[in-house]
């Protein structure tokens, strides 16, 4: 049995669906990312796990008890809000000890707790500073010590980061994963950032719509996407209609190219038409011929984007993204240039809706 | 003229014109609040022949008449403060979080800018005639009932009955204030105190009036002032049957039995007195509260 159970819930607000059918096991210590675009339901299945919103339907099990209709104030968990909703009127100290102080702690528990929570986040010498004389990420810092404060079983990060600027986000998200492993605390972890969702959790589940598109690793979400929307909506992807020539031998064709694919195409006949995709990092200059797929082109377009140089190569009528890491000693080829590029059938997907 | 020629000059210092914009201002401060507070000052120590004299602030502190009307306009002002915030306070916050429909607070705000500024002649007036010896209400109330409020010592000609007659003025001016302000709590902070295992009590008592006591402290000075200050109305209303310090300085400065302007003057520097303390007092107030503040 899982350590929290989300069965079949969902969320009307009106006529408004706005999270359908949400089903979702979460071990002990897991990290699980809800990753989508505003509006898809992420934060509102967050909110009715925190006891902020009641399911319209399904029920919500932590622990093996059932929570569903559970006030928030006493359920075990602790949030982290985007714009860090730390008290005001409070110190550091006094937001991190606010939990304990409700729960009528003893003076030396709460200042103790605090201290280490203080200690957790490489703030000991910030106890006595109001929110306003902290930066966005130290008060993004002082909402997480004061969300793990009271030892909760599940930690709820509604999008955390996304008030703070490049550089502390990436920084941040470090911390936040290495006091969530070091803790071994359950979290729940809403974002729209892909790479932030990728690079944080144990499993993404991609969602779209209210409903749930893919649950998976980091590792199986970016790779095999099994929806268009998950394809599309992690990563940078190329897609382009096509047509099955051969489905035995993973034969299709895009604008009269071919191409293989190692997916599987079986249930569908030749001259079905299929969405292909390609993933851009996936295509490679022609220095090996053994390739599946080698492909003719022509130079459209080269941007460079530090670490990686994207080129727009023109594959039949279609203009391809191509990434390729910067090398300075390599030699770029020039916009018009003709070439061949290559790409494996793995690399070649057929996403079936 | 060389490069030596300009360094040995001193640079030419620019005229900073940005002064002129608060000059209106202060010319409107030294005009109608510093030069009248010298003039009271002054004129506190004058006698009716002009001479120098102590009587009128001695009077101050030893006419009954006098320490009875600081009394009374004291204690109209802090029952109307008090009772205005409370009131307004309630009321602002069903307006804002109470889940009233939008329109209701449209004509709330609406009613409460009109009734935050009708006050004097117009104000004591519309209750002498509905709720005065005569008035409309009181007619009616003996008619439904067969009574007669008069025997039975009902009248709004008291001290109660003005501090009703401020609460008119002093509610709405707490609702104009207090609605921006409650607006301001942000639905976060409820749901982390929640989330931290506090209830409603909890989060009004360590978050939400923490948070707002800067502004109604403030609201509450202002509000205690304005009924400190207001004559119009309590002369329109009740003529010289409640004594108040404004009344009495009306009095002294206008009247045709009790002239004695130098007497109406040290009154004045009583009343500039006492709100200069509670202003004081005030300061140390917020100072406390609103330590988290930028």
């Amino acid at each position: 049995m899982a350590f929290l159970e989300i069965n079949n819930v969902s969320k009307k607000f009106g006529a408004t669906e706005a999270v359908s059918d949400f089903n979702l096991q979460i071990e002990k210590g897991e990290l699980v990312s809800f990753l989508g675009p505003s509006g898809c339901g992420k934060t509102t299945t967050l909110r009715m796990v925190a006891g902020f919103e009641m399911p319209t339907d399904g029920r919500i099990v932590m622990d093996g008890k059932d929570i569903t209709d559970m006030p928030a104030n006493q359920r075990d968990v602790g949030m982290v809000f985007q714009s860090y909703a730390l008290f005001p009127n409070m110190t550091v100290a006094g937001n991190i000890g606010f939990g304990l102080k409700i729960m009528k702690k003893s003076a030396e528990e709460t200042n103790q707790r605090t201290k280490e929570m203080l200690d957790l986040i490489n703030m000991p010498e910030y106890a006595h500073r109001y929110p306003y004389q902290l930066s966005g990420g130290q008060q993004q810092r002082v909402a997480l010590a004061r969300a793990l404060a009271l030892r909760p079983d599940v930690l709820l990060l509604d999008e955390p980061l996304s008030a703070l600027d490049a550089k502390i986000r990436v920084s941040l998200r470090a911390e936040i994963r290495d006091i969530q492993r070091k803790l071994g605390i359950t979290a729940i972890y809403v974002t729209h950032d892909q790479e932030e969702a990728l690079s944080l959790s144990d499993r993404v589940v991609v969602m779209n719509a209210g409903k749930m598109e893919q649950v998976g690793t980091p590792f199986q979400i970016y790779n095999f996407p099994e929806t268009n929307f998950v394809a599309s909506f992690v990563g940078t992807l190329n897609t382009a209609e096509a047509e099955v020539v051969d489905p035995a031998r993973g034969l299709i064709s895009m604008d009269g190219v071919q191409f293989v694919s190692a997916d599987d195409l079986n249930g569908r006949k030749k001259g079905d038409k299929v969405r292909m995709s390609v993933r851009p990092e996936r295509f490679n200059f022609a220095d090996d011929q053994k390739k599946d797929n080698l492909l003719d082109c022509t130079i459209e377009n080269i941007t460079f984007l530090g670490s990686v140089v994207r080129i727009q190569v023109k594959i039949g009528k279609t203009v391809f993204n191509m990434d390729t890491f910067n090398n300075p000693f390599l030699e770029l080829p020039k916009i018009g240039d003709n070439g061949q590029v290559t790409c494996s059938k793995e690399a070649v997907l057929v996403i079936s809706h | 003229m060389n490069v030596a020629d300009n360094l040995s000059k001193p640079p030419v210092k620019k005229m900073n014109w940005d002064w002129v914009g608060v000059a209106p201002f202060f010319i409107f401060a030294i005009v109608f609040l510093f030069l009248p507070s010298l003039s009271i000052f002054y004129r506190s120590f004058q006698a009716n022949d002009g001479g120098f004299t102590f009587d009128n602030i001695i009077a101050l502190f030893t006419v009954r008449d006098i320490i009875n009307a600081y009394k009374t306009s004291l204690q109209i002002s802090l029952i109307t403060a008090v009772g205005g915030a409370v009131f307004g306070f309630l009321l602002a916050y069903a307006v804002v979080l109470g889940g009233l429909p939008r329109g209701i607070r449209t004509f709330m705000s609406t009613f409460s800018g009109v009734a935050s500024n009708f006050a004097g002649v117009p104000l004591a007036f519309a209750f002498i005639a509905t709720m005065g010896n005569a008035g409309l209400v009181t007619r009616w109330i003996e008619g439904i009932f067969n009574i007669s409020t008069r025997e039975l010592g009902f009248s709004i000609y008291n001290m109660w009955g003005l501090s009703i007659v401020y609460m008119y003025f002093q509610f709405p001016l707490m609702v104009l204030i207090m609605a921006p302000a409650l607006d301001g709590l942000r639905r976060e902070w409820r749901e982390a105190a929640e989330n931290l295992g506090g209830n409603t009590y909890h989060y009004w008592r360590y978050v939400a009036f923490p948070i707002l006591m800067p502004s109604l402290l403030g609201t509450m000075i202002l509000l205690f002032g304005n009924a400190f200050g207001a004559y119009a109305t309590a002369y329109a209303f009740s003529g010289s049957f409640i004594n108040l310090v404004t009344i009495l300085i009306g009095a002294q400065i206008q009247g045709d039995v009790l002239y004695n302007p130098g007497l109406g003057n040290a009154l004045a520097l009583g009343m500039i007195f006492i709100m200069g303390l509670s202003m004081a007092g005030y300061v140390w107030m917020q100072r406390r509260a609103a330590r988290w503040m930028r």
